[in-house]
Parts: structure tokens; C-alpha cells; sequence
């Protein structure tokens, strides 16, 4: 199983990647996804753009998500004379990683981020300080001003963009020695992770549903809305953790294998979803790493608070940031990742999200 | 069937209303007398939102069922149109011993403006203005800034603390004292943020819609969307349009591509503020539907501000939701413009989009 779930994760990764799915507009993710996972169990999707995949399994009911999109941003106003366009940041990027980023519109069109960095402060720039150049402006062709207004009027060219358009960040995923080197790593590589496993473990002990949540960049929307319509006994939130990020200090580090979150802002582990994960690693004989960060968090929150509250907990890809565009993710801490998610499936449920009681009053509670 | 007209007389009773968020009931009262004899059901829930259901037209269901979608005739989705009726304002806050009250806001004013204006305060309408140091008093640096609202006093020309609470008392909200009017297309009041929306939706629910109907006038938006996160949960709909009032950008000065929307313009489409992405769906429907009958529409800005649809879309399960605007210069000011224009081509978009949404929306 373990050799299985490590073999198949760049095949799985690398679609991923490159997929279109900034927040909110996650199609080529979900359809990435449904191509990877096919046979797996059955589909269906929501109105927040959460893909969900009901596994199956006896038992209860054991939500398992890794959210689907990446950081994009959307046109906010174009300039027809120069065809140049404001953008505002959609997730958590900030301004200055996104500087000569090519981004890719979902119909295929690429433009690049350009700055007027003399409005940097303090080495910090507000997103207003960015334009995107499609080459859609007079100075792309030869005829000037009338081919470009041409260009912005009926929208024949190809290159012309209107407000609300979303383009995510054109990933070139490459390998460094052991580290993957991409920029949609958060949290594709969750994503992947959770695909692979679910190909491998078939029969699980529990009732599961997989959800690749959409909008969570935004405030976790498709983790709020999963929540309430599955209504779990237990759930598992797999994600990307940049190491330095929130003050950790457990000394969480990338290539010291899956972590697992203790603390994160607006979330504690809870003792049972924790104990699962414990005995899963132990199971799967992947090491376990803590993670506890003040001022960044996951899912795990949203889904923690839903309804009367889910034993929940956090699984932490560790990555790396280059202060660019680009994440650092171990291969091994990726295929551990996953064969812990393997081990959890698989695991013969005790104690955690059993419990008689919990479970009748779940189930009467669902329409 | 044709869209019903806008009744221009709810907005401007509307208008001169009082009721800034917690304190929306003569707004509420207003809404419900003026669409009491259309609705089914009218209920005002715990939060105080008024919530009407009304149920599609025999003739929209017998159309469908000579469609053959059904043995009982296809209905439609279950639409929540919601718009809220509170606006920002200002709390008194305390009584100094020299009968001078101290305010705070109640939504986002912006502090600049607070300076100098009339308010009418508490059920009485008790005249008050926001009182500044003559200019004689000023200091250069005093001249420069702008006075945070927690220095702001309000003046109700009473003597002593006594004097004033014989005429106001803690905790009562007060507004801006402007009277709606205007000449031509255009109109002059308070609150359009969201009375425009009030407005919309009571001139809607006039005629009964081709799809089942729950209609929310929702409160205390201003101060976080709780009105409609509540109402949500109770009505739990198959999708949902909210009806703004929005700002509009087109002010003296502003470069053309920075003024968006325009007030006159048409309704004003949400794709992405900072509390929804619009469903891309609903608003496809909402644009195929304007370009069909000719409606004119325009963009908001993306990444700005948030409604009550951010809430609602959230709800439950996940709803798909939207949000349709009228373009106001000068919101959450003494007084704002709009274009009755844009409140009519409002109620014909959504009106026609009803009629569309029950063709093409898949219901479970």
C-alpha cells in the first residue's frame, strides 16, 4: 500500500500543479481531480465549488478534506488606452511575491504582473501598485490606437481583458533534488496527497467523504458549507504549512515528515481526532512532527465549529517560502503525508468518533 | 408578463425614515403595510427582519405543466430576495454635565463627514448638530485633522445634563436629518443604502412571481449581516439575489476607468467583493436576461465591500447567491443620488431573471 500511495504521487502532482483554480473558480482543479480519482467512489459538487467524493466504508462518518485553490488574482479595471489592467490579490499572496508572475486566464490567455516599484514602502507594496500586461494596449501592434480599441470594444482580441476576469498563477513545477519546486504547492500538494490515498485505500472502516474544498483562501466559504451539509463524528484537514510562519515554535521543519497541528489560530487538535492520527503513524510507521502556529490556520477551524462542533484534526504538509513566487515541499514528507491518510481510512476505528451516542444523535439529525 | 413598476412613494417614505441597525421597526412597518395584501405569509422573526412568502402565479405553474416538466408543474427554484433595511447613524453614547451628548458610530460612517451635520435623535427627532470649535478657537494643526468620532460631541442647545434628558437619553440612534426630493431622473436623500433595495424588492412582490418567493427585509446588516445570516438558516433557499444600494464611482475627478459604476448606468452585477463570489451561474443568467430585453448593466468593482450575500451564501449547505445594485453617489453620507432609472431597470432585471431562473435552474 505505503510503496503504492509514494510511486503514484508525481503523476498525481503534477496535473494538480498546473490546473486552473484560483478561489472561486476552481473547475480545472475539480476536473483534474474527477480524471484522477475515477472509480474511486461517487461524485458530486456543491454550490460553494466543493468536489465531493463519497468513499463509502461502514462506520461513521469521517470527513477527509484538502482545499483545492491556489492564489489568483481578478482584473479590477482595465485601462483602454494602454491595455494595461489593476488587479486586486485573491487568497493569500502578497503583493511583491506576485511581481513578474505570469497568470493564466481560464480560457487559455496569459498575462504578466508587472510594479511600479517606487510605490514600494518599508520593502512592502499595496496590490494597487500592480498591472497586468496581456498586450492587449497599442504599443503590441503595429496599427496603435485603433486596433486597441478595437481590441478592448468587441473582444474579438485575444489578449483583451474585463473586469472580474480570474487568472491563476501559471505554475512550472520543478524538481530539486528531493524538493518539489512549484508555486500552487499550497495546496495542491495536500490535494494530491489526499488523491493518492484515497486511490490506494479502498476499504475503509469508517463512512468516508473526501472533500476538495474550494474558497478557502477566502475565509475557509467551502469548508463552512461542507461541514454543515456532511455533518461528521470526525474529520481529518490536510494542508500546506510554511515553515516560519506564525511563530512557530516546535521547531516544525521541512523533510522531518508529516505534521500534525496542535494549536492554530482559532483551532486546538482535538484529543480524539489527535489520537487517530497518533495511532495512524504509529500504523503506517511514518514520524509524526507537532505544529503550533499563533497567527496562521486552516480549514481545521471552520470545520471544528460546525453545527455542535467536530473532533477534528489538522495533517501539515511542512513547506518552504522563497519570498517569491515559488514553495519548497520534501517528496518524502508529500509521500508520508499521504501514506498516513492511507493508514487513517484503513484503521480499525477505536474510541475516536464511535461512540454510540454521538453517532444515533448525528444520524437523526440529518435530513 | 411584464415587470411591475417601481413605487418611487415606498422609497420615499423610506427614505425619511428613521432606522439605523437594532433600530429598523418604523422602516419594517412601512415595508409590511405596503406589502401586506400581496404576500402569503408576513412574519418579523427574532432578529426583526419581516419575512414574506409568497407563492409563484397558477398561471406560471399551469405553463409549466403544459411543458410537460411534471405532474405538478414545475415551480421553480425557491428564491430568497433579501435587502436591508437598517442604515448607518450614530448612538448616543453619554451626557456631559454642560448637556452635550457623546456619540459613537453605529456602521461605517466615515469620521470626515461627521463634523458640522444636523442628526435628528431618538423617537422625538430631537434636533442635534455635531458641534466643532469656532474657527477663531482653532489651532493651525486642529485645522488639518480630521476629529476622531470619540472627540465628536453633539449639541441639542440644552443647558445642563437635566435639560437634556428631559429630551433624549442613552442609547437612543440618531440620523441624518435630509429630506428626500429631486427634479428629472434624479433623486436626493439618506439611506438609499439600502432603502433603494427595500424599495426594489416591495415594488417586486406588487405582482406574484413566476417562482416561489421568500422575501427578506433584513436588519442589522451594517454592523456585521446578522439580520441575514439568520434569516438564512430559516429559509434555506435554492439560491438567492440581494438588492443593494451601492456606491457609485463616477465622482468629479475620478479617471474614467476608476468610475465605475455609474450611477444611471443600470444595475450594477457583483462578481467578487470581500464577502462573496457571486455564483457564476446566477449571474449568467442575470446577464443573458439584460441582454435579451435590452436592460443595461454594469460591473462593481471587484474586491470592495460585502452585503448581506456573503452570509447567505454561506448558509446552510452553501447557497448560490448574487447581488444586484443601484449605483448611489455619496453613500453613507447626510444625502445621496440615484437614478430612478436604475430602480426600475432593477426590478425588470430581477423580475425577468425570476422568470428565466424557473426555465433554466435545475431543481433537486
Amino acid at each position: 500500500m505505503s510503496s503504492a500511495t509514494a510511486a503514484s504521487l508525481p503523476s498525481t502532482l503534477a496535473p494538480l500543479l498546473t490546473a486552473y483554480g484560483p478561489p472561486g473558480r476552481e473547475a480545472g482543479v475539480r476536473q483534474a481531480l474527477r480524471r484522477l480519482l475515477r472509480g474511486a467512489g461517487s461524485f458530486s459538487e456543491d454550490a460553494t465549488g466543493n468536489l465531493h467524493l463519497h468513499a463509502g466504508g461502514g462506520g461513521a462518518r469521517l470527513l477527509v478534506t484538502a482545499h483545492m485553490d491556489a492564489p489568483g488574482v481578478i482584473v479590477t479595471k482595465v485601462d483602454p488606452a494602454s491595455g494595461l489592467a489593476r488587479l486586486g490579490i485573491l487568497g493569500g499572496r502578497r503583493a511583491v511575491e506576485l511581481i513578474g508572475a505570469t497568470v493564466r486566464f481560464e480560457d487559455g490567455r496569459l498575462a504578466i504582473v508587472t510594479a511600479d516599484r517606487s510605490a514600494a514602502k518599508d520593502g512592502e507594496l499595496d496590490a494597487d501598485a500592480l498591472s497586468l500586461e496581456s498586450g492587449a494596449g497599442k504599443h503590441s501592434s503595429r496599427k496603435g490606437r485603433s486596433s486597441a480599441r478595437r481590441a478592448t470594444g468587441n473582444g474579438a482580441h485575444g489578449t483583451h481583458l474585463e473586469v472580474g476576469d480570474v487568472a491563476a498563477l501559471e505554475d512550472r513545477p520543478s524538481r530539486l533534488g528531493d524538493l518539489w519546486c512549484a508555486a500552487n504547492l499550497d495546496n495542491r500538494a495536500g490535494c494530491a496527497a489526499l488523491a493518492a490515498a484515497l486511490r490506494s485505500a479502498r476499504r475503509s472502516r469508517f463512512d468516508v467523504t473526501a472533500v476538495f474544498t474550494a474558497q478557502s483562501d477566502l475565509g475557509s466559504r467551502g469548508a463552512t458549507t461542507a461541514a454543515y451539509g456532511i455533518e461528521p463524528e470526525i474529520a481529518i484537514v490536510v494542508d500546506v504549512a510554511h515553515v516560519g510562519d506564525g511563530k512557530e515554535t516546535s521547531g516544525f521543519a521541512v523533510g522531518k515528515g508529516p505534521g500534525v497541528a496542535l494549536k492554530e489560530s482559532g483551532f486546538l487538535a482535538h484529543p480524539e481526532a489527535l489520537e487517530l492520527v497518533r495511532r495512524a503513524a504509529r500504523a503506517a510507521g511514518t514520524p509524526l512532527q507537532y505544529l503550533i502556529r499563533e497567527n496562521e490556520g486552516s480549514d481545521a477551524r471552520a470545520i471544528r465549529m460546525s453545527r455542535t462542533g467536530v473532533p477534528t484534526a489538522m495533517i501539515a504538509i511542512p513547506a518552504r517560502r522563497s519570498g517569491g513566487l515559488w514553495s519548497l515541499v520534501h517528496a518524502d514528507d508529500l509521500a508520508q503525508v499521504s501514506q498516513l491518510i492511507s493508514a487513517i481510512l484503513t484503521l480499525a476505528p477505536k474510541g475516536a468518533g464511535t461512540k454510540t451516542r454521538r453517532s444515533r444523535r448525528g444520524k437523526g439529525g440529518r435530513r | 408578463m411584464s415587470a411591475p413598476r417601481f413605487r418611487e412613494d415606498l422609497l420615499e417614505a423610506l427614505s425619511n425614515a428613521p432606522g439605523v441597525s437594532g433600530g429598523e421597526s418604523e422602516v419594517r412597518s412601512i415595508v409590511a403595510q405596503a406589502v401586506r395584501d400581496q404576500v402569503d405569509t408576513l412574519e418579523v422573526d427574532a432578529m426583526g427582519s419581516l419575512v414574506a412568502r409568497i407563492a409563484p402565479t397558477s398561471a406560471a405553474s399551469a405553463g409549466a405543466r403544459a411543458n410537460g416538466s411534471g405532474p405538478r408543474g414545475r415551480r421553480g427554484p425557491h428564491v430568497m430576495l433579501c435587502a436591508h433595511m437598517d442604515e448607518v447613524g450614530i448612538m448616543v453614547h453619554g451626557i456631559e454635565k454642560d448637556g452635550r451628548l457623546r456619540i459613537r458610530r453605529v456602521g461605517g460612517i466615515d469620521p470626515r463627514i461627521l463634523v458640522g451635520q444636523v442628526f435628528r435623535i431618538g423617537p422625538k427627532g430631537v434636533a442635534g448638530v455635531s458641534g466643532v470649535l469656532p474657527a477663531h478657537l482653532l489651532t493651525k494643526e486642529d485645522e488639518e485633522k480630521v476629529i476622531p468620532y470619540e472627540d465628536l460631541y453633539l449639541d441639542i442647545g440644552a443647558a445642563t445634563r437635566e435639560e437634556a434628558m428631559k429630551q433624549v437619553a442613552v442609547g437612543e440612534y440618531g440620523v441624518f436629518d435630509t429630506v428626500y426630493e429631486g427634479w428629472g431622473r434624479v433623486r436626493k436623500g439618506k439611506a438609499f443604502d439600502d432603502r433603494i433595495g427595500c424599495a426594489v424588492l416591495a415594488s417586486l412582490v406588487q405582482q406574484r412571481p413566476p417562482v416561489p418567493v421568500t422575501a427578506v427585509w433584513s436588519v442589522q446588516e451594517e454592523i456585521g449581516l446578522r439580520g441575514a445570516t439568520a434569516a438564512a438558516r430559516r429559509v434555506t433557499p435554492d439560491l438567492a439575489i440581494v438588492l443593494e444600494g451601492t456606491a457609485a464611482g463616477d465622482a468629479p475627478g475620478a479617471a474614467d476607468e476608476e468610475s465605475a459604476p455609474h450611477m444611471g448606468g443600470g444595475p450594477t452585477i457583483t462578481i467578487q467583493d470581500r464577502s462573496l463570489m457571486a455564483d457564476a451561474k446566477l449571474n449568467g443568467v442575470l446577464t443573458r436576461v439584460a441582454a435579451r430585453r435590452k436592460i443595461p448593466t454594469q460591473w462593481k468593482r471587484p474586491g470592495i465591500g460585502g452585503t448581506d450575500a456573503g452570509k447567505i451564501a454561506l448558509s446552510g449547505s452553501g447557497v448560490p447567491a448574487a447581488v444586484v445594485s443601484v449605483a448611489c453617489r455619496y453613500i453613507h453620507a447626510p444625502a445621496a443620488y440615484l437614478d430612478l432609472r436604475d430602480a426600475q431597470r432593477s426590478v425588470d432585471l430581477v423580475w425577468h431573471a425570476l422568470e428565466a431562473l424557473r426555465k433554466e435552474w435545475p431543481v433537486s
